[in-house]
């Protein structure tokens, strides 16, 4: 028999599911190619002098100069500085907004990686995973991209393992894994809800993320094996480990559940209706809760050991947006869209300001003058040690 | 960083596999510009006709030169999608083949250099290895065999000409490369194969 004959006479192995699960995604893609219809630029136009007319009436009356006042009051750290500096405690600060993906190292400096939407930082900082419509890649800490990936609707890509073995991240309704290196991509689970997917730290392959009815599944992205899932519940905001991996915090708009490595409640904290959890995060030792409330809006903090735990308000004002720890456990970070400022917050006893504010966070993380949108907090890296 | 790979068996796979849906081979009778004219205008059917037209050539061009499943339908998935990305701007006076023959060809050769690049700083236990692959394969397995003796590049060639059936100038200009080059990696693309069969090759 030739070669010749050989290679064309194939019906290569798994072909035909292989060419079935090909068809189901690029048919996902091509369903989401059409671009989206954005409202004319002219009535956005037309929006803002109505906009304007609105604040400068209610602002010129009694009434409303007492409104003006209050919200001046209320939205802001007054004593905010006007840059940011330096960071107060070690690690760099990963930030994604329409003016693309930003790192903020310890001492102030930014710099931009590139036109990405979404990002999150490698197990041990040196390399960024970062997605974008219909595109999953990694960049190194000057943006330049080490390998990609297109998947549909791709969102929310977490990279976690001792090695960088693993990225899981959303496609659709879809949780996929691919390793470190960009290849080996996979379908993990069908049908999940479009909450961050969360690797579980001291395991290199047990990732927690939201299935139907609010329940936590715990799988472990090697073998696919089931780990352990909760009872249904409250559909889920945010799912996060502490950094040792002891614990999962559970948020939903009215309850926050801390389980054990196991699974096992250790938790559970009932919010009232009128202050419903925005976010919320562990320390990194898994002992303190850091939670932001909406209605009039504040940031607390539970024990989460104590048996009935009881909040410390550490935040007051309304607006406060996301939170994340600082490596070293001993500062929060409190992004503030409302008052365009971030607040960061001293949880442990120490000498110096226990509250620092910095103001024209929109602008600073601009690249242009027309660029001044709000940026979102996509961590502060790295809580290992040896990050 | 050091970035390494362990073996992922099958199995994950199928852990939670998304409903596969049985699509209608339709399209037959219908030229490519027929169809690429369809579904750049939004035809679902005329992209799962151009699908499943161009699937199987590029999934077993992708395996006979990385050799790896997993990796070969990552790769001729890849360059559909790329293919959708860039559909709106695709040229119908040019063929959708060797377009995506291209892409293919280049994929697969960055896998394999990549994969010869972590065996060089990672351990060799954790490269994914099928070692069913010879077995499980409509291919004689002295010829996969063969195949993985020849440089990626020069695997690549071979299998664009004979796979694919581009012509040398499609070779040359999928993977930019002179006409010579593409005729003097062919030949020893197929010496070498020879060599290792113990046969003449019968092109």
């Amino acid at each position: 028999m030739s070669i010749e004959r050989d290679l064309a006479r194939v019906h290569a192995p798994g072909e035909d599911g292989a060419e079935a699960r090909a068809w189901t995604v690029v048919r996902a893609a091509y369903a989401e190619r059409v671009p989206v219809r954005r409202p004319p630029r002219r009535a956005r136009l037309l929006l803002i002098p109505a906009l304007t007319a609105l604040i400068a009436g209610v602002a010129l009356t009694p009434a409303g100069a007492t409104v003006g006042r209050w919200i001046r009051h209320a939205l802001g750290e007054p004593r905010a500085t006007s840059a940011l500096f330096s960071l107060p405690a070690p690690g760099r600060v990963l930030v994604s907004g329409s003016d693309g993906t930003w790192i903020v190292g310890a001492d102030g400096s930014k710099r931009r990686l590139g036109s990405w939407a979404q990002a999150s930082f490698s197990p041990n900082g040196h390399f960024v995973v970062v997605a974008s419509g219909s595109t999953l890649a990694a960049v190194d800490s000057l943006g330049s991209a080490r390998w990609t990936l297109e998947r549909p609707a791709v969102r929310d890509p977490r990279w976690w393992g001792p090695l960088g073995y693993w990225v899981a991240y959303l496609s659709g309704s879809s949780l996929r894994v691919v390793w470190g290196n960009g290849l080996g991509d996979r379908l993990l689970a069908a049908h999940v809800d479009r909450v961050a997917p969360a690797w579980r730290p001291g395991s290199a392959d047990q990732v927690a993320y939201v299935a139907a009815a609010g329940r936590v599944v715990v799988r472990d992205a090697q073998t696919g094996s089931l780990s352990w899932r909760s009872l249904p519940g409250p559909k889920p905001i945010e799912l996060g480990w502490s950094s040792n991996g002891t614990r999962l915090l559970v948020l939903s708009r009215d309850l926050a559940r801390v389980y054990d490595a196991a699974g096992r409640p250790l938790s559970t904290i009932v919010l009232a209706r009128s202050a419903p959890a925005h976010a919320g995060a562990l320390s990194p030792d898994g002992r303190l809760l850091a939670l932001v409330r909406g209605g009039a809006g504040d940031a607390v903090l539970y024990d989460v050991a104590d048996r009935d735990p009881s909040p410390t308000r550490v935040l007051s004002g309304a607006g406060l947006g996301e939170l994340a720890w600082a490596p070293n456990g001993r500062w929060l970070l409190i992004t503030w869209p409302a008052a365009d400022q971030w607040i960061f917050v001293r949880t442990s006893a120490g000498s110096g300001r226990r509250l620092l504010a910095v103001s024209r966070i929109a602008e600073q993380f601009a690249s242009g003058p027309r660029a001044r949108d709000y940026p979102q907090l996509d961590g502060w890296c790295c809580t290992r040690a040896s990050g | 960083m050091n970035i390494s790979l362990r073996p992922v068996p099958t199995s994950v796979e199928t852990i939670a596999s998304a409903p596969l849906t049985v699509v209608a081979r339709g399209g037959r009778g219908r030229s490519e510009q027929a169809l690429i004219r369809g579904a750049q205008a939004g035809s679902e059917a005329d992209l799962a006709a151009l699908f499943h037209r161009h699937w199987p050539r590029a999934y077993r061009a992708a395996f006979l030169i990385v050799h790896d499943h997993a990796a070969a339908e990552d790769i001729a998935q890849e360059a559909f999608l790329s293919a959708i990305r860039h559909l709106d701007r695709f040229d119908r006076r040019r063929g959708f083949a060797p377009w995506l023959g291209r892409i293919v060809a280049n994929r697969a050769i960055d896998w394999v250099r990549a994969r010869t690049a972590r065996r060089e700083t990672t351990d060799a236990g954790h490269e994914p290895v099928f070692e069913d692959a010879h077995q499980a394969v409509g291919y004689a397995p002295e010829v996969l065999s063969a195949l993985a003796t020849l440089a990626p590049d020069h695997r690549a060639v071979v299998v664009l000409r004979y796979v694919l059936e581009f012509t040398p100038g499609e070779i040359a200009r999928a993977l930019d490369l002179p006409r010579g080059t593409v005729n003097s990696r062919l030949r020893r693309g197929l010496d070498a194969l020879e060599a290792a069969l113990g046969e003449e090759p019968g092109w």
